[in-house]
């Protein structure tokens, strides 16, 4: 290969557009692509090679046994304990038996803080908490994103962040961890998501919570005891206080409300509704002036953000007024 | 893990933090393993190494440096400590003729990926193809698609430039090209 194709090839390696073209993942570029390659024949050499190049070999990875690195890890552990041991001992040969005794107990009480400190920091929880109108996004340590809505929270051991509390409404990309399955929970005073790796949406207002599954598979356990699978597509809904389920197929009928990575989308939800989800999320009391405006049915995407942007957007798209007057939103028709 | 948290983790790795060196071993100890067994075909002689490469981490944390890509620095080092371990061990006596052995980075059938149609011959033809390629080819073909490592940081890892990581694997897959005449054997490697 010359000179002016080495470079070429470098040039699509860094191309993203290029990246999709061979991996095939998106139509656009791929109809670019194909198109160059007819009218530049003489670069196809190059461009099989970068193709390749992206698409590479697929290996079977062999992957260890979490028991097998623990016991390795163990290994290693001991290790730096014991060197840690070694340089105390040069300390006694100075020491006279009396103070070797009261070294020793101090050895003994400074062991007890030490034993407190891991003890402590092992079940010290891990807390986020949104203010009305926050809305922040969470890495967790394993690597799974969490975006709170306003008003909620998540609380989880520091040493599992796959098993967290949820109060409140988030949206869930959990990172799935194939070489040990480790399993991630989402627990709510309804039920518990049992989850390996996917993406979906929670929400425990209203004296229920709800379940929206986005990608992938969970398992769920409601407070009652009784386990429901859910594949993409469906809701769930469970109340423990009335033991009520409703577990159904998104359509474009089905009534429902989610937020997802930020933005609300709602599909033939009434106007009461959506506000209630605000009142929620803001921490603000809704008032209608023309009650006929609390039926209205709203389908779209709201982004929510900021509370501004997202009334204008409610106002556009219902052909109400809102005005925010202390903390209550004042909603009526315009004329 | 991804790059925010991870840059936590090797800072409280680098403070004392047992934890979050635990934490490093349990995410990179299974890569490392299958890397090291590539280069040593030795699994009891890998994971002595691999044990003291640890330890030697844990108790020169304060000396690292500043260290941005943990994993291609955990790929150096421990290739760097296994190609020293293996010389005391006097496995070998210099560290080129580890890469003159035709055994370092050798790949086996099973190991790679195959669609259903897929025969057990025409895996074992691509098999050969690979393991027909030189120990550094190999070795850049293993970094990026076993190991998942980027062209930079195979580059790191390798000592060498880019711009040869580059040609690397282009001579790599241009003689894997010329060499594949059947077509489902193009259609394994994903090549039009």
């Amino acid at each position: 290969m010359n000179e002016s194709n080495q470079s070429l090839l470098e040039t699509f390696l860094n191309d993203t557009s290029f990246e999709s073209w061979a991996n095939q993942s998106n139509q656009n570029d791929m109809e670019f692509w194909d198109l160059w390659i007819q009218n530049n024949p003489s670069k196809l050499e190059a461009v099989y090679t970068a193709k390749s190049i992206i698409t590479g070999i697929a290996f079977n990875k062999t992957v260890l046994t979490e028991g097998k690195i623990t016991m390795e890890l163990d290994a290693v552990l001991k290790q730096l304990s014991s060197k840690g041991k070694k340089k105390v001992i040069p300390l006694k040969r100075t020491l006279t038996p009396r103070i070797q005794k009261y070294a020793a107990i101090a050895a003994v009480g400074i062991l007890f803080i030490l034993l407190g400190n891991t003890f402590l920091s092992a079940t010290s929880e891990v807390s986020h908490k949104t203010g009305f109108g926050e809305i922040m996004e969470l890495k967790l340590p394993d690597g799974t994103s969490v975006v709170l809505n306003g008003n909620s929270e998540i609380t989880y051991d520091k040493d599992n962040s796959r098993n967290i509390e949820l109060n409140g409404e988030a949206y869930f990309k959990v990172k799935s961890i194939p070489s040990t399955n480790a399993k991630f929970w989402v627990n709510t005073k309804d039920l518990k998501v049992e989850v390996y790796g996917t993406q979906f949406h929670v929400n425990t207002r209203e004296e229920k919570t709800d379940v929206l599954l986005d990608e992938g598979s969970i398992h769920l356990v409601l407070h009652n005891g009784i386990t429901k699978k859910m594949v993409p597509g469906e809701l769930v809904s469970f109340s423990k206080d009335n033991n009520k389920v409703t577990h159904q197929k998104v359509t474009t009928e089905t009534p429902y409300s989610l937020w997802r990575e930020g933005t609300y989308v709602f599909n033939n939800i009434t106007l009461q509704e959506v506000m209630n989800n605000l009142e929620h999320a803001y921490g603000m009391e809704v008032e209608f002036i023309d009650e006929e405006l609390k039926q209205q049915l709203l389908t779209g995407g709201i982004p929510n953000q900021n509370l501004k942007i997202c009334l204008s957007a409610i106002e556009k798209s219902t052909g109400t007024r809102i005005v925010i007057k202390d903390n209550r939103l004042i909603l009526f028709k315009t004329q | 893990m991804n790059d925010s948290s991870e840059k936590s983790i090797w800072h409280l790795f680098v403070e004392g933090d047992v934890n979050a060196f635990s934490t490093l071993f349990k995410t990179y100890y299974s890569q490392l393993h299958s890397y090291g067994l590539k280069i040593s075909s030795n699994p009891a002689l890998t994971e002595d190494c691999l044990q003291t490469f640890f330890v030697y981490l844990y108790d020169n944390r304060k000396n690292l440096g500043t260290i941005t890509h943990i994993k291609s620095y955990l790929f150096v080092s421990f290739r760097r400590a296994l190609l020293k371990y293996l010389k005391k061990e006097r496995k070998i006596t210099s560290y080129d003729e580890v890469f003159e052995n035709s055994t370092v980075f050798e790949f086996s059938p099973e190991e790679l990926m195959v669609e259903q149609e897929f025969t057990k011959v025409r895996v074992r033809t691509l098999t050969q193809l690979l393991n027909n390629l030189s120990a550094r080819e190999r070795e850049s073909i293993y970094l990026k698609y076993y190991s998942g490592l980027s062209t930079n940081e195979i580059a790191d890892v390798m000592s060498i430039s880019y711009q040869s990581v580059l040609n690397t694997l282009q001579k790599a897959f241009t003689k894997l090209r010329t060499h594949i005449e059947s077509q489902e054997i193009k259609r394994a490697l994903k090549i039009i």
